[in-house]
């Protein structure tokens, strides 16, 4: 039988056994759109993890976040003490750290000629712009002086920007955060999401000096970030941020340490753990789901060849030899399973298109996922079909007439 | 046309007493010939039509059909021969239930090596006088109906040799004789037709009745004006 006849043959048996042709798709649908959901998201999650770190810690930097360990949710808001000084003293005493800055956090309201917002302030040095490398796209950041002022004077993502201004100019304008006015001197560079899918965009960056005395009275920092100045110390240097501030906070040997470091190498390594959750587990389990649909599916082909002997017999006796018989259960397998992989990659990747927006994970869909996810469906319905194709071809025509 | 030796076919079951379906049947069919194959249930009649058409393989003797040897073709080699030479009518129509008359008539054309002629399916329908059920499920027709799409089923690939199983067998007195007529007429151009019944009126419109009693071959008769006077018994 030439291969045009078959898939005509075959489509038209699917279409007439329409329950079964459902069945058998739904599970290839639900394995394939698992598979390209996971596999796109994933990819699109690890590009920005290494883009976060990347923002983050740049090329060679050491983090100290007050407390205890706390990747995930950010600097803990009761904090132990983590001071400016405990910082300036340990970068006075690491050679290889070439900058520094502290840094505070608290959640605020912010106010403006009748519009409010929630916003995450930061308070933060004049070194901010350069440690971090964030600095402002309009006006200016605070200086020196102004950090030494306690100067209320603010910088604005551009989501503020939006919410409060409409869009306007910004800059010159007092805005109450809290219930402290401050004079919006800049705007600040465009950054996205970060990973925990925070607005970046929806901070208010002040002197950190102003942000502890007048906004979150208290005498502590959340986090800090040294810079150093040559990447292949930064492991070296970061053993002596910690002894310096491990004697500064009067550590006896065996006590913990009541901050964390942070270095980029060891981020990586975390994230690394937690993205061969996202890139190997995850899709494992989607191809398991899709192994299931293949198991399903050999049995509602078992389950039609049952139904469908004398159908056989018929076939056999005007013509079809065995392989013919065969032949035909595997292409209907194969093409149900191939039909519901291309829905499912339509409704994975339609999810993915989604969750990567919401995430702002940037382009995330992948031919090579798509393609994967039906070459996948073809094997599985191929090997689900030969079982019961074999057992299809192996009856005598007499016994099937009968 | 067809030549059967000595034909045994021979059942053997462990633990049991084998059984001999024929023992040993010889027979000669011309082209062109209307042959009633008779028999009480279990006489070996079906045995040999199954024999006859390659859907079963005999266990001794010698089949040649147009002078080939068709019972040591390979099995792929028989689906040709069955696809090129041979239309099946059974018992039960054996029709694919979801498919459309059409759908049905052109399935054989699937198996044949080069492209069918366009509407050859359409032919075989106008044929047997279904020209306008072309889109009908075989539930959507009567019994005699769905007989007669197997019929052009078993006629759109221009076989040689019509095998019919019992093909009255599930019709009323009245489908039966337009089925019988039709054969008949099938005949009267040329198709050699075989057909198994233990119906004696059925076996009456058949010019050659060839009787099968305990697997042998009990009488063979040519009653070729008989079979009129038969007819007018019927109705």
């Amino acid at each position: 039988m030439s291969p045009s006849r078959l898939l005509r043959d075959s489509l038209r048996s699917l279409r007439r056994h329409r329950l079964r042709s459902a069945s058998i798709m739904i599970g290839s649908l639900v394995g394939v759109a698992a598979l390209t959901f996971v596999l796109d998201v994933g990819q699109g999650l690890r590009r920005k993890m290494l883009t976060t770190v990347q923002q983050i810690f740049g090329d060679s930097s050491v983090v100290v976040v007050a407390g205890g360990m706390q990747l995930v949710d950010g600097p803990r808001p009761d904090a132990a003490r983590l001071t400016i000084d405990d910082i300036a003293a340990a970068a006075a005493a690491v050679p290889a750290v070439v900058d520094w800055d502290p840094q505070q956090v608290q959640i605020v309201s912010v106010r403006c000629a009748g519009n409010t917002a929630t916003a995450r302030v930061l308070g933060q040095s004049e070194r901010a712009g350069k440690v971090w490398a964030r600095t402002v796209s309009r006006g200016r950041f605070f200086d020196a002086a102004d950090v030494q002022r306690r100067e209320r004077v603010a910088l604005i993502g551009e989501t503020l920007v939006r919410d409060l201004f409409a869009g306007a100019d910004p800059l010159g304008a007092e805005i109450m955060v809290d219930a402290v006015p401050f004079t919006v001197v800049g705007v600040l560079e465009r950054f996205g999401t970060d990973l925990h899918g925070m607005d970046r965009d929806n901070e208010i960056v002040v002197p950190v000096s102003t942000l502890m005395r007048r906004l979150a009275n208290v005498d502590t920092i959340s986090v800090a970030k040294l810079l150093i100045g040559d990447p292949a110390q930064n492991a070296a240097a970061a053993a002596q941020i910690r002894e310096a501030l491990r004697s500064r906070h009067a550590l006896l040997q065996g006590q913990p340490d009541d901050f964390t470091l942070l270095t980029p190498s060891e981020v990586r390594q975390l994230l690394g753990k937690m993205q061969r959750i996202v890139t190997v587990y995850l899709p494992l389990a989607s191809v398991v789901v899709l192994l299931v649909a293949g198991l399903i599916a050999a049995t509602l082909m078992a389950g039609a060849v049952n139904a469908r002997v004398a159908e056989i017999g018929v076939r056999r006796a005007i013509g079809a030899c065995p392989a013919d018989i065969a032949r035909q259960f595997v292409a209907e397998s194969a093409f149900t399973m191939l039909g519901g992989g291309l829905l499912g990659i339509l409704l994975g990747s339609a999810a993915a298109q989604l969750v990567a927006r919401r995430l702002d994970l940037g382009a995330v869909l992948s031919l090579r996922v798509a393609l994967l996810g039906l070459a996948l469906a073809l094997v599985t319905g191929l090997l689900a079909g030969v079982v019961p194709a074999l057992r299809a071809a192996r009856l005598r025509p007499v016994d099937a007439l009968r | 046309m067809i030549e059967l030796e000595d034909i045994e076919k021979t059942y053997t079951r462990p633990g049991a007493a084998p059984v001999h379906a024929l023992a040993g049947v010889s027979l000669h069919i011309a082209s062109g010939e209307f042959v009633a194959i008779v028999g009480t249930s279990g006489s070996g009649k079906s045995t040999l039509m199954n024999i006859i058409g390659t859907l079963d393989q005999p266990t001794a003797g010698r089949y040649r059909f147009e002078r080939t040897d068709v019972a040591q073709l390979d099995v792929a080699a028989q689906a040709r021969f069955r696809n090129r030479h041979l239309g099946f009518v059974f018992q039960a129509f054996h029709l694919l239930p979801r498919a459309s008359a059409l759908e049905n008539v052109e399935l054989p054309l699937l198996y044949s090596g080069n492209e069918p002629p366009a509407g050859a399916g359409r032919r075989a329908l106008e044929a047997v006088g279904l020209a306008d059920r072309l889109h009908h499920k075989p539930t959507e027709l009567s019994g005699g109906q769905q007989q007669r799409v197997a019929i052009a089923r078993a006629l759109v690939n221009e076989p040689t040799l019509l095998l019919a199983d019992e093909p009255t067998g599930n019709l009323d007195p009245k489908s039966a004789d337009d089925i019988l007529d039709l054969f008949e007429a099938l005949n009267r151009n040329g198709r050699t037709v075989i057909l198994v019944t233990h119906d004696q009126r059925v076996a009456a419109r058949a010019r050659r009745v060839i009787r099968i009693d305990a697997g042998r071959v009990a009488s063979d008769e040519v009653r070729d004006f008989a079979h009129t006077a038969a007819r007018e018994e019927t109705r």
